[in-house]
């Protein structure tokens, strides 16, 4: 009782937060509040998959960047309307996870190192496909979502849209987490052999959790091309696959605010340290170690060893 | 009457090693069958091959009269095949209740239930509460796995076996690692299964195994050696030579 309310009071206070931060920061805070939170909803989707199923797609960026594409060319090099592109978008990269979605046939490193090929080709498509894609170059000038003729044009207009959809996204997270289904994810990573003697195709379960990881990650792409209104090939990179994985394990894997966490640090530090240290790379790597050697449950199951009162909340997965 | 399970010349190959080689077997509905023999004898291997764990290298498998050889797994269990591990295998992250709601969800659709918590099914909470009560555990349900000793492992892990409401039990050793007294309850536990239930155990203590079963299997070098009543099988001279042999 006492634990269930802590969690919804800490929840309703970040979200009361979230939505008085725009009266209080700049235009240079508000920006990177809502790359925090994109970035934070694609480490949801690889968290849904590495802390509740046990497995580590290294191909996330792949569905974001697939989405975030294909509304970018509806909209500026076939000009249709954001209730089009957008939605194309999504149905894009999740088909994309649909067809991706058989690398869950293998386990383990094999499993890590299909996705991280499957990563490489739509980054070499993006890359080498100039005619389509703009190669180097990407998809500039995409216009702000519109819809009905109501633009959502200025920052704080953006801000709000985007927070609107990531606290939908957290609640249906929360839903599926705790629902049977996913249950199901996290017995899979606890004993696989035990889940097929207790009656489950296992593959399936993962299959379904790979292609709802790839929504996540899909919807993400979409809010991202909107926010920086140009997209290249840099969106599709390994490297955004890796950063986001460390986001969601430094800011607390197997958890919903973690990945969010982890994604404040990361761009946090990055703006910060990269404006005095050219190697800030090596700071990120100095974190991510730092936090594998002394808070391996991340920060969230640092906040929890520290609270007063013992024990881990009951709603958290 | 067509046999509850009944296996027909199965043989596993390991490389070189005939794990199991050519066991016919049949156990009736209802009946208690133990299923002895020295360590690698190769019991462990034919469970695994009889509940989908392992594919048979040759020979075949039936369940109610039924072939289910290439049958996978976790379809095996919907047929009533049910099974617990010699090496205890529960889900050590998750709560007991929760444990228990996966075995009882694992055999029918609930299980693909995403858009709503397990906390709106009262009725698996309900079940998860009488299953672990079953085997003492009641009062542990939400305590992490992690919390449990080895001895109340081993009651989960009998536990995750019986909420698949299984009508052929395989049981892998439920005694193994346990003390006197424990093995003791556990032995209560599964002596108090219902009848209906044909169960098939592996245990090394031949007390327990003559004091449960109607009929006794004995396995040496991946073969059956012999095979009868409890009196039978104890008065054998070939299974006095090569089992109590080696105690
Ligand atoms: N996966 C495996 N690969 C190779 N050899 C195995 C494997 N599993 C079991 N064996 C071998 O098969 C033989 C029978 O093992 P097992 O079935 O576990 O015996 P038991 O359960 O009767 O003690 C042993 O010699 C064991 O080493
Ligand atoms: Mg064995």
């Amino acid at each position: 009782m006492k634990v269930r309310s802590y969690g919804v009071v800490m929840a309703l206070i970040a979200i009361a937060a979230a939505l008085a931060a725009p009266l209080v920061a700049d235009p240079f805070w508000m920006t990177l509040i809502t790359q925090i939170y994109i970035y934070g909803l694609l480490a949801l989707s690889v968290d849904l998959l590495l802390g509740h199923a046990g497995l580590y797609s290294l191909c996330q960026a792949s569905f974001f960047a697939v989405a975030a594409y294909t509304t970018a060319i509806l909209q500026v090099r076939y000009g249709y309307p954001t209730i089009v592109a957008a939605p194309a978008g999504l149905i894009a990269g999740t088909l994309l996870a649909v067809l991706y979605g058989s690398a869950v046939r293998t386990r383990g490193v094999y499993f890590i190192l299909i996705t991280i090929a499957l990563g490489y080709i739509i980054w070499g498509a993006v890359y080498r496909w100039a005619s389509f894609t703009g190669g180097d170059n990407g998809i500039t000038n995409v216009p702000p979502p519109s819809v009905a003729g109501f633009s959502i044009a200025s920052q704080t207009a953006y801000y709000y849209f985007v927070l609107t959809v990531v606290i939908l996204c957290a609640f249906g997270y929360r839903i599926l987490i705790r629902s049977p289904f996913g249950l199901s994810l996290r017995g899979i990573k606890g004993s696989e052999s035990r889940m097929q003697s207790l009656g489950y195709r296992t593959t399936m379960h993962l299959y379904a959790a790979f292609v709802i990881s790839g929504l996540i990650a899909s919807l993400a792409g979409v809010l991202y091309v909107y926010y920086n209104r140009f997209i290249n090939p840099v969106a599709a990179s390994f490297q955004i696959s890796v950063e986001v994985s460390l986001m969601a394990i430094v800011g607390g894997s197997g958890t919903i605010v973690g990945p969010f966490i982890g994604a404040g640090v990361f761009l946090g530090l990055r703006n910060w340290v990269s404006s005095f240290f050219e190697l800030h790379t090596a700071v990120m790597g100095a974190v991510f170690i730092a936090t594998v050697l002394w808070a391996p449950s991340g920060i969230v199951g640092l906040v929890e060893r520290w609270r007063p009162g013992i024990g881990k909340p009951k709603d958290q997965p | 009457m067509t046999a509850a399970v009944a296996i027909d010349s199965l043989a596993k190959v390991f490389g070189g090693l005939r794990a199991v080689d050519r066991v016919s077997l049949e156990v009736a509905l209802g009946e208690r069958r133990a299923l002895i023999g020295p360590n690698g004898a190769g019991k462990t291997t034919l469970f695994h091959c009889i509940t989908g764990r392992m594919q048979p290298s040759s020979g075949s498998v039936k369940l109610f009269g039924d072939d289910i050889t290439y049958l996978p797994e976790h379809q095996r269990t919907k047929l009533g095949m049910g099974r617990t591990f010699q090496i205890t295998n529960v889900f050590t992250d998750l709560s007991l209740a929760e444990n228990l709601a996966l075995a009882i969800v694992g055999t029918d659709r609930r299980k693909w239930v995403w858009n709503r918590p397990l906390s709106a099914f009262p009725a698996v909470r309900e079940q998860a509460l009488a299953g672990l009560e079953a085997v003492g555990l009641k009062d542990r349900a939400d305590d992490p796995v992690k919390l449990l000793s080895y001895g109340e492992r081993r009651q989960l892990e009998l536990a995750l076996a019986l909420n698949t409401h299984p009508k052929v039990l395989f049981l892998d050793e439920p005694c193994a690692g346990l003390s006197p007294s424990e093995r003791q309850r556990i032995f209560k536990m599964i002596r108090a299964l219902p009848r209906e239930i044909t169960l098939v155990m592996i245990e090394h203590d031949m007390d327990v195994a003559l004091g449960l079963a109607d009929r006794v299997t004995v396995m040496n070098r991946g073969r059956v050696m012999a095979e009868g009543t409890p009196d039978e099988v104890q008065s054998n001279p070939e299974v006095r030579d090569v089992y109590f042999g080696h105690v």
